[in-house]
């Protein structure tokens, strides 16, 4: 039986034997797409990201402070809003949709209302539902307060998202702060459901042509610094604009930079100079700069001129490979969704010990499905290993990483090797992490470490042998 | 009444050779030092401050264009950066206590980013030939605020203190943030000349409307600072291509206007009237002779100023001594407890964050949090420091003219001297500060150098125990295992705590003498600049009893020769302070 099962059979039993509507919400939520919350300073791009993940223009962007309420973009139907207040009820809401995006209309101050949810017929939000936070750091101290209180979740509360992505656009200390309190002591996050992206991309190093390789440089250094490794292991370099514009590019717009790039070559450079002297020679020029970005306009530019893009699809393809939002959607499908099952079982659990008291058989049921699962010891080594508490010599951090599926789940991302190879390789990996686990000189949580490396190593060869 | 440098340094020379004359040597050297004051070239220091990646760097490119200073996607300054005026150009590393080395250009961006020389220099500077600066400025480029090191913060809000002018630099990507206005508070306090620079205009379509954003920010939190949009891209471009519109279009003329009128300018009839203060107060001096000569016919006026010339001598000793004396007791009293006091807290809420966690784990968070409370406690004790001498300085003026004024009251106004009488009155009262200190700072006769903290390093690293091994895993069963783990916990803490003291220690130390130092140096200025005053007025005391004499004894045509002579120079007085 897998863990989920157990979860569920587990929660079911619960729910029927105290009828409490929280352990209920908690079972519901088993069979729900994975909850991420997209975090960050205010302006950081959160909105933006938001509309490059899901595809379609949902989120109202803005120059200024936008997003005030913290929203839930999830799979449904139809378009609809719902809005939760603080009081407990809920009440569905109207809205408008203005180039896409979904204007909401409150009908009461933004105090009163706990969250805003959006349903979209979407085959993106199946795979996660994507929770927009109003930014930290804002000079609206309730707003910030809010996404603090809404992610930290105030003890009593289990948190309500299994993993966050969060949003930098240089390291400051408010960030590691932020990082660091939502993961907590070693209750509720990890850094194994973190993920860090380096926002607005576009505009490190002047919006030049070579931004992105730029913002790559950053990102590199950042995964590597001491701290923020041990908060969120992975940083991925992303321009929110570009990859929003890439999804929803239109025709029209196509047609605006094909006459750009049209013009001779110096008065292109003059034209781009600055967003100012674009934005000034027309409005249709002036949304274009806004959706895009300069870089994205100079970018746009440069790719119709040089002829390597022709049509509107050739550029929004485009758009989106420079965006870097493909990578960062294969790191949230490796890391993220490819933890899923234990992602929701864990929030699971922690609702039920958060609902019943300690020493319950309930409890104690949860507690035994935790020691037992090997998925649980692989996330509990893994963050271990990433927080500096697992004394491992560098050079077999980066294998045991991978390993306890840090970059992935699949047997092959675990291993590193290509899918035929996985046989052996799986066979020599256990074998050493066995003779590692048996080794008299070492560690005693290393031991431990080595054990279920070896376990995990049997756990895929068994697998291949069902396959096979 | 002259308004350039040039008119009152002719005016200074005259009133020197007058006073030459009237056999004043010491009112002559006064003039002497007020002169070369102003002659002297005093840059007005400019601080570019702000978070990090804002383009402070780029900022201070463009304006004084140079690629002086390092700009990258990723590197960040690390050295504050001086630049002044230097014809021909040269460079320098400047490490504690002051000490210049030359360097080469070509070495100072790898200082600037950081390197691990020892002792790690306080700042690099360079100086080169530029109008702007030639003007009389002196800009530093300074490390990033808000970073993983935010103990960098409280270091340049303290270098802030002797600083003349601040630009807070803001980037048009988004709206300020709170921790950026909390900044941008506590550089006001420190500097009321700040201004907000929003950069990177080119860049973002709807700057603009940051700016006004920003602007309501601003008047929401109390804070009155003009904001001034570039484009420091543009501004190089512009350069590159002498291209005079461009050059408007980067807003950088603006700021350059701004600059000079706000700062440089704003600075120089600063000395200006400092030196014109001492203009007065010498010539105040002068014409007391004059005046006692002219009102001898007098027998009771004579006694008068017999009088006034005994009790003048007990001016140098006078009750602004006390007042000194106590004030500075006082002060440094209270400096030092404040820092005790900073200090210890800083001991009480680190072994309570110790308490709560197992230093092994946070060791690197811990040590970063020692060093920005550490340099928040010195930053705000030299504060604290400055804001008291600075109260003291005047405490001591106004005792000092009230004395002085006093002496001068025991004549009585007959005939001409009344309105010399109400001129006197309004030298002494109406603004002391001005007249007796002219430009003084506090924080510039405190602290000698730009540099002011010294000996706020970090904590060390710690070499823990080792983990539980493998022995203890064989010998003791799983309950002592978790017993011996928790006992390391603990010993663990206590090492930190014990390191935490040891640290807080050795800033106390440091931080503990230079503010001392600054005490004494505060002092011995305040009393060599009042001392040195009293002795003038005493002797002009003196000198106008002398007269008194004198003219009592001339006989009736000598009277009128002399009469002659003084009211020619009674005009020539006039001519230099009316």
């Amino acid at each position: 039986m897998s863990l989920l099962d157990d979860t569920r059979t587990l929660l079911d039993r619960a729910v029927a034997e105290t009828r409490d509507p929280r352990l209920a919400r908690a079972r519901g939520r088993l069979d729900e797409p994975l909850r991420v919350a997209i975090a960050g300073k205010l302006k950081a791009g959160k909105s933006t990201l938001l509309n490059a993940l899901i595809g379609e223009e949902l989120a109202p962007t803005d120059a200024g402070e936008c997003t005030r309420v913290v929203t839930w973009y999830a799979d449904g139907p139809t378009y609809a809003v719902t809005s939760y207040l603080t009081d407990g009820n809920a009440e569905a809401r109207p809205f408008t949709r203005r180039d896409g995006a979904v204007r909401i209309d409150l009908g009461r101050p933004s105090f009163q209302v706990e969250r805003l949810e959006v349903r979209v017929p979407s085959a993106r939000l199946r795979r996660h539902t994507l929770i927009d936070t109003p930014g930290i750091e804002s000079l609206s101290a309730d707003v910030s307060a809010r996404t603090t209180a809404f992610l930290e979740a105030e003890g009593e509360h289990a948190t309500q998202t299994d993993a966050v992505i969060y949003l930098l656009r240089h390291l400051h200390s408010g960030d590691v702060r932020f990082l660091e309190a939502f993961h907590g002591d070693d209750g509720a996050g990890t850094p194994v459901n973190a993920i860090g992206v380096l926002s607005r991309a576009d505009e490190i190093g002047g919006c030049r042509l070579d931004a992105m390789t730029a913002a790559e440089r950053v990102a590199d250094r950042y995964a590597t610094d001491e701290r923020l490794r041990k908060l969120c292991p992975v940083v991925v370099p992303v321009a929110g604009l570009l990859g929003a514009a890439g999804a929803t590019l239109r025709e029209g717009e196509f047609r605006v930079l094909a006459q750009v790039a049209e013009l001779p070559m110096d008065d292109i450079v003059e034209l781009l100079l600055t967003a100012d002297r674009f934005a000034a020679t027309g409005d249709e020029r002036r949304r274009l700069v806004t959706r895009l970005g300069l870089f994205g306009v100079r970018l746009g530019t440069r790719l119709i001129r040089e002829g390597h893009v022709t049509d509107a699809a050739g550029l929004a393809a485009a758009l989106t490979e420079n965006s870097g939002i493909t990578r960062l959607r294969e790191v949230l499908r490796t890391h993220i969704e490819g933890r899923a099952e234990v992602l929701k079982a864990r929030s699971a659990l922690a609702a039920l010990d958060d609902c019943l008291p300690p020493g319950s058989p309930l409890v104690a049921e949860a507690e035994r499905i935790r020691a037992g699962a090997h998925e649980f010891v692989e996330l509990r080594l893994l963050h271990q290993l990433r927080s500096g508490r697992l004394p491992v010599a560098d050079d077999r951090r980066a294998e045991l990483d991978r390993l306890l599926g840090g970059a992935g789940s699949a047997p092959s991302e675990r291993l590193g090797v290509p899918a035929d190879d996985v046989v052996d390789a799986a066979r020599t990996a256990q074998a050493r992490w066995q003779r590692l686990a048996e080794h008299p000189l070492s560690a005693r949580d290393f031991k431990a470490a080595a054990r279920a490396a070896a376990r995990t190593c049997e756990g895929i060869l068994a697998g291949q042998n069902q396959q096979g | 009444m002259s308004t350039t440098a040039a008119g009152l340094s002719a005016q200074l020379a005259e009133a020197r050779q007058f006073a030459v004359d009237a056999g004043r040597g010491d009112l002559a050297e006064r003039l002497e030092r007020a002169s070369a004051a102003l002659a002297e070239r005093s840059d007005s220091v400019v601080a570019v401050v702000g978070e990090f990646k804002q383009g402070k760097s780029s900022l201070v490119n463009a304006l004084l264009h140079t690629d002086l200073c390092p700009v990258d996607a990723d590197v960040v300054t690390a050295l504050p950066t001086i630049l002044r005026f230097a014809r021909p150009p040269a460079a320098f590393l400047i490490s504690d206590g002051d000490r210049r080395e030359p360097i080469e250009f070509a070495e100072l961006p790898k200082h600037i980013t950081g390197s691990d020389a020892d002792p790690a220099p306080r700042a690099v500077e360079a100086g080169i030939d530029r109008r702007l600066l030639g003007a009389g400025l002196a800009v530093v480029d300074t490390p990033g605020v808000g970073g993983l090191d935010s103990a960098q913060g409280n270091l340049t809000l303290a270098t802030l203190t002797t600083a003349g002018a601040a630009l807070f630099v803001t980037d048009a990507a988004q709206e300020l943030t709170a921790p950026e206005v909390d900044f941008l508070r506590r550089t006001r306090e420190r500097c009321p000349r700040t201004f907000l620079v929003l950069t990177k205009t080119d860049l973002h379509v709807e700057w603009r409307r940051i700016a006004s954003i920003n602007e309501a920010h601003l008047k929401r939190a109390g804070l009155d600072v003009p904001i001034i949009g570039v484009s420091s891209f543009l501004r190089v471009r512009a350069h590159a291509r002498d291209d005079t519109a461009l050059n408007e279009e980067s807003g950088f003329p603006r700021l350059v206007e701004l600059l000079r009128r706000e700062i440089v300018d704003a600075d120089r009839s600063e000395r200006i009237d400092s030196a014109r203060a001492e203009l007065g107060f010498v010539v105040a001096q002068l014409r007391d002779r004059l005046d006692a000569e002219e009102s001898a016919a007098d027998p009771r006026r004579a006694e008068r100023y017999a009088e006034r010339a005994r009790r003048s001598a007990q001016l140098v000793t006078g009750t602004w001594q006390t007042v000194l004396g106590d004030g500075i007791q006082d002060l440094a009293a209270d400096v030092d407890h404040d820092l005790r006091e900073r200090l210890r807290l800083i001991i009480i809420r680190g072994e309570q964050l110790l308490a709560e966690s197992d230093p092994r784990n946070t060791w690197q968070d811990f040590q970063a949090w020692a060093a920005r409370e550490a340099s928040r406690a010195a930053a705000d004790n030299l504060m604290l420091l400055v804001a008291r001498a600075e109260q003291l300085a005047r405490d001591v003026a106004d005792r000092f003219g009230m004395e002085a004024h006093d002496l001068s009251a025991t004549l009585p106004a007959v005939g001409p001297a009344v309105h010399k009488a109400r001129d006197l009155e309004l030298d002494f009262q109406k603004s002391t500060m001005q007249q007796f200190l002219g430009a003084f700072t506090a924080a510039r006769v405190a602290y000698g150098g730009f540099f002011v903290l010294g000996g706020v390093g970090a904590l060390v690293g710690v070499a823990w125990a080792a983990p539980l091994g493998l022995l203890a895993g064989v010998a003791f069963g799983r309950r002592l295992v978790k017993a011996e783990k928790e006992r390391q916990v603990q010993q663990r803490r206590h090492q930190a705590g014990q390191e935490l003291r040891r640290y807080v220690d050795e800033v106390g130390f440091h931080v503990g003498r230079d503010s001392r130092e600054s005490v004494r140096r505060t002092q011995r200025h305040l009393r060599d600049e009042f001392a040195t005053r009293a002795r003038e007025l005493s002797r002009s005391a003196a000198a106008a009893e002398a007269a008194v004499r004198e003219s009592v004894s001339l006989t009736g045509e000598q009277r009128r020769t002399r009469a002659a002579t003084v009211a020619e120079q009674r005009r020539r007085l006039e001519r230099l302070a009316p």
